[in-house]
């Protein structure tokens, strides 16, 4: 059968550009689809399942990471409007996985989802519209709101969803532990550098005094991607990486 | 048939099934300008959910229209490409839009073959393909429209014994009536989009399933649609 496929595919072919192989394994632990990277299909045509099935887990740097992000905007041409869709679809996923409705007590369970300032916050703003859909019910909490047209139109999406916007955070922990069962975390993403801003310093030494679980989306938010990772944003050794989605 | 864009007054309203094609417009509008959801958001999810409905049948043929229901074939082949199967595309008429471009372009980077010609010999398609997705007309678009190649592609997949998965509506049936569903494509499995169309009624393949989970309830109750729930994280549900 792949001989009649070649030969109707050779002299067939309009394009099918080589993608040149990026080195190490790609595979990372971050929001959005699985991706395996660019992968030479050998002469039967076939995934190589036994070599993806024993790669180890590659964890990315962040200049790896933001290479990642500009290959597939500039080779392969996919919108951010695209991307930031799979992306918080696939951490709505993620989170259902990892906190099934049906092991919360709530029914509706109810979920806080904080979004930042930047495209983290915007996987955030999807991340919620996918969670009600699933059956949440979730709030959201989006003190800085780009003036673009991308982010306007997700806060609508939500909106007209029904999903309501806090008008300011919560002060202590314990409110939020009393009304959320579980706490999104979309502030900040792998391209972060530099020192927490207000609101955000605030928030996030609210967020350290948590009983309910924290989700984080890509990076716990704060945390020094080069460094150790923070869990609970706070401190904990490299192989113990608590609810990173 | 009926060309009012109101739901049908004379059918029960917690028993409509269906959209008409008028509605369905207006469902997307609705999404559109209401919900400001942008075009290539609805087609990625279309196209996401389109994949997970596609059978275990591993060489799969996408056949792909100049319009958006050509776009959200592109968007199915690459995810199917990303859920580890071997698409292969037929895309003859292309269109000059940004968004397919692109979507094009995506594919293309993942390495999936393209052909320049589909063969009319229909024997070729069974035995090189496990499957084929047809994804050329979408509800009001004509077939005349379509130009040459899609309709001679048509042509061959009506005779096609290997199971035929169709995005939408089957192409080439009145999305009204289902008229030409005796002589024109019989699929194995239909993929709603959003909502089922008026012609599915006519569908008489092994499964259909519905590809919208990520229509709001508000808009689902607006058109009074009845379908049934998706479990879990599913972004599709069998009907």
């Amino acid at each position: 059968m792949s001989r009649l496929r070649a030969l109707l595919g050779l002299g067939l072919l309009v394009a099918g550009s080589r993608v040149p192989r990026i080195k190490s394994q790609t595979i990372a632990c971050r929001s959005g689809p699985t991706w395996w990277g660019p992968q030479r299909l050998n002469s039967g045509g076939r995934w190589d399942s036994e070599v993806m099935a024993s790669t180890v887990v590659k964890y990315l740097s962040q200049e790896e990471a933001q290479a990642v992000d500009q290959e597939l905007f500039n080779e392969y041409q996919f919108s951010v409007d695209q991307l930031m869709e799979l992306a918080g679809l696939s951490c709505a996923t993620a989170i259902a996985k990892a906190y099934p409705p049906t092991s919360m007590s709530r029914s509706p369970p109810t979920v806080l989802v904080i979004c930042g300032p930047g495209n983290n916050g915007g996987d955030g703003l999807v991340c919620a519209r996918h969670l009600k859909l699933f059956g949440y019910e979730p709030t959201i909490y989006y003190p800085k709101r780009p003036n673009k047209p991308l982010f306007t139109a997700l806060v609508t999406q939500c909106q007209k969803m029904d999903i309501p916007f806090l008008g300011e955070m919560p002060a202590e922990p314990m409110t939020i532990d009393e009304l959320y069962e579980l706490v999104v975390d979309a502030i900040f993403g792998f391209s972060f550098k530099g020192d927490v801003r207000e609101p955000f310093h605030s928030i996030l030494s609210v967020l350290k005094g948590l009983t309910v679980p924290i989700a984080s989306i890509d990076i716990p938010s704060g945390a020094g991607i080069q460094k150790v990772g923070w869990g609970r944003l706070g401190p904990y050794p490299p192989d113990s990486c608590p609810h990173q989605v | 048939m009926s060309s009012a864009a109101g739901p049908d007054p004379s059918e029960a309203p917690e028993e409509r099934h269906f959209l008409s094609t008028a509605e369905a417009a207006a469902l997307e509008r609705e999404l559109l300008e209401d919900y400001r959801f942008g075009r290539q958001q609805l087609v990625e999810l279309c196209g996401h959910a389109s994949a997970v409905a596609v059978t275990k049948q591993r060489t799969v043929l996408v056949v792909c229209g100049p319009e958006q229901n050509g776009a959200v074939g592109l968007v199915c082949a690459r995810h199917l490409r990303v859920f580890e199967y071997e698409p292969t595309i037929f895309y003859p008429t292309r269109s000059l839009d940004l968004l397919h471009r692109d979507l094009t372009t995506q594919c293309e980077k993942m390495d999936i073959p393209f052909l320049s010609y589909l063969p009319t010999e229909v024997q070729l398609i069974n035995e090189a393909y496990g499957l084929v997705v047809d994804a050329v007309l979408g509800p009001g678009v004509e077939p005349g429209e379509v130009g040459g190649p899609c309709t001679r592609a048509l042509a061959t997949l009506k005779l096609l014994s290997i199971p035929l998965v169709s995005l939408d509506i089957p192409s080439g049936w009145d999305a009204e009536t289902g008229s030409d569903s005796e002589d024109g494509l019989r699929p194995d499995v239909l993929v709603s989009l959003a909502a089922p169309k008026r012609c599915a009624g006519r569908f008489s393949g092994r499964h259909h399933f519905v590809a919208g989970r990520f229509v709001p309830d508000d808009v689902r109750r607006k058109f009074a649609l009845r379908l049934p729930g998706y479990t879990g994280t599913d972004c599709v549900a069998a009907l």
